[in-house]
């Protein structure tokens, strides 16, 4: 028999779902960019993991890494616009903006 | 003999209207390039970037805006924006002045500051003030893209 | 002469003052200070012969200083002008507000010279004048609208008050006090390197208001018009003429139109000097009267 609380997490799950909220899982994965900064600064993600970046910011940013093993380097997106990178690789790898130099994102692929 | 007064005085606009369009059309036409000689085309225009970009980071009241800013980018756009609006052979590739600006809130005197560090760089590279002011003359309008303070 | 002098002092002493100095850099966080000396140098104009924003004849419609619309300018002025028969001293002080009002005080001595012993008031008589202005920015900005025709376009008035009541009254005038209403319209072409101005005024005042206001040949308002056309040479040099209409409202002087060509000197954004020839005509029972216009002004 299935107790309340259980019920209840049950009950959210589906209409935190339906509500398009992105669930815990997805959010791991999500970095946003916002004050010329990634947030968060470091992420810990599994080999072919995605991460998808979110410019809620008021600046155009760009990412890319520059590293022996690993390597992209994306196109240039506006406040509001949104892309997604793979990381296939294990390493530890910085990911930078190359109109913003003082921006930095720590990715540890397992 | 209302109808003939009305008539008369539209006549007047009409013609008003055929004399301003006239002047209007003496502004710059967009297949000129002679600005973009007057500059010194290409080398001469990367010249004053160079130039005007060493006094915006000496420029207390600018220089804080390039904190945290990619200058040999920044560079490379100025001089292909500043070719483009000069009439040269060049294509800007960045955003548009209000996407690029947004999220600095420049006001107007942050504007004009910009204008003077300009100004002090074409003087450097020996640009005549008259040509000066007509690269001056397409960037002034930017002022309302680019200031959003 | 003595207010000549101290009027030189107090403007020797704003600009010397350090608070000149700081105003203008930057605070710490990058912020502007109030009086932020943002407006590019010239384009406040200077200070015309009523105190206001323009040029030496003509009221334009650019807003005095260098504040910007987030800031404050103020600055004070002298003007002296030297004809055969009389001279006029006039300082004063404006005020620009956010790049939008402009008030003003102009405080004008005008002496008759010997002129004055020959129309029976005696030798050096001068008529005193307080002009207060007040300018609003309606539309336009004659610096950024490069690419349209559209000109910055100014409303104001003068109130004008004259201390020779009985005078004026004896020489025909209807009132010593009296207001000017305009219309200024001001463009910059930057192409050309050119400002050009235009000014629509209705004013009942004979000789700017020396003489009083108002006549035996038109005791109301007339439409005046007033227009600069300024070449610029440099950031810091321009020369230009003007030309202003004026009424002809006393029957015992002919009143004519006035000229003058300028040369402007902007030194920074705290002084500038501007030297003109100019051509007032026939004043009261002198013709001819063409001399030197001499201007200061120090701003913070």
């Amino acid at each position: 028999m299935i107790d309340r609380p259980a019920l209840f997490a049950i009950a959210f799950a589906i209409a935190a779902n339906g509500l398009g909220v992105v669930a815990l899982a997805d959010e791991d994965n999500v970095i946003v960019q916002l004050g010329r900064a990634f947030h968060p600064g470091t992420i810990d993600i599994a080999r072919g993991s995605t991460l998808t970046f979110e410019n809620r910011d008021d600046f155009i940013h760009q990412i890319y890494v520059a590293s022996d093993s690993f390597g992209f380097d994306s196109e240039e997106k506006a406040p509001g616009e949104n892309l997604t990178e793979t990381f296939d690789v294990a390493g530890t790898f910085e990911v930078h903006c190359h109109i913003h130099p003082k921006m930095k994102l720590v990715v540890h692929v397992n | 003999m209302q109808k003939n007064g009305f008539l008369y005085a539209f006549g007047k606009l009409v013609a008003a209207g055929a004399v301003i369009s006239a002047l209007m059309m003496t502004g710059p036409a967009q297949a000129d390039d002679s600005l973009y000689r007057d500059l010194g085309e290409r080398t001469g225009i990367a010249k004053i970037v160079e130039a005007t970009t060493a006094n915006f980071l000496s420029d207390e009241r600018v220089r804080h805006t390039f904190d945290d800013t990619n200058i040999d980018r920044f560079k490379a756009l100025f001089t292909d924006q500043l070719c483009v609006v000069a009439g040269g052979p060049c294509q800007y590739k960045g955003r548009d002045m209000r996407t690029a600006h947004k999220g600095l809130h420049l006001t107007n005197r942050d504007f004009n500051a910009v204008v003077e560090d300009l100004q002090t760089g074409m003087d450097s590279c020996g640009i005549p003030f008259r040509t000066q002011n007509r690269l001056l003359a397409r960037l002034a309008p930017m002022q309302r893209e680019v200031v959003t303070r | 002469m003595k207010r000549l002098i101290c009027a030189l002092l107090a403007a020797g002493a704003v600009y010397a003052c350090p608070a000149v100095a700081d105003t203008g850099n930057a605070t710490a966080d990058g912020t502007a200070p109030l009086f932020d000396e943002g407006k590019l140098l010239a384009t406040g104009g200077v200070s015309n012969v009523e105190g206001a924003g323009g040029g030496g004849l003509a009221t334009w419609a650019l807003i005095t200083g260098y504040g910007t619309r987030d800031g404050l300018s103020a600055n004070v002025h002298e003007t002296y002008i030297d004809l055969p028969d009389y001279s006029l001293q006039s300082p004063g002080i404006s005020v620009g507000l956010y790049d939008r009002v402009e008030l003003s005080y102009d405080w004008q001595a005008f002496d008759t010279e010997h002129t004055g012993k020959l129309l029976g008031l005696g030798e050096g008589f001068t008529f005193h004048q307080q002009i207060l202005g007040a300018k609003l920015k309606l539309i336009g900005d004659a610096v950024y609208d490069q690419d349209s025709l559209m000109p910055q376009i100014a409303a104001g008035v003068q109130y004008k008050d004259n201390d020779r009541g009985a005078i004026i009254k004896a020489v025909g005038g209807k009132a010593s006090d009296g207001t000017d209403f305009y219309i200024a319209a001001t463009k910059v072409l930057l192409e050309e390197s050119v400002l050009l101005n235009a000014t629509v005024r209705e004013t009942e005042a004979n000789q700017f208001g020396i003489l009083g206001f108002g006549g035996p040949r038109n005791s109301g308002y007339s439409t005046e018009f007033e227009g600069s056309a300024v070449l610029l040479l440099s950031r810091n040099w321009a020369i230009g003429g003007e030309y202003r209409t004026k009424p002809d409202n006393l029957a015992f002087a002919k009143e004519d139109n006035a000229f003058d060509a300028f040369v402007a000197y902007f030194f920074d954004k705290h002084l500038s000097a501007t030297l003109a020839y100019v051509d007032l005509g026939n004043i009261a029972i002198n013709n001819n009267q063409h001399g030197v216009y001499a201007s200061l002004q120090v701003g913070l």
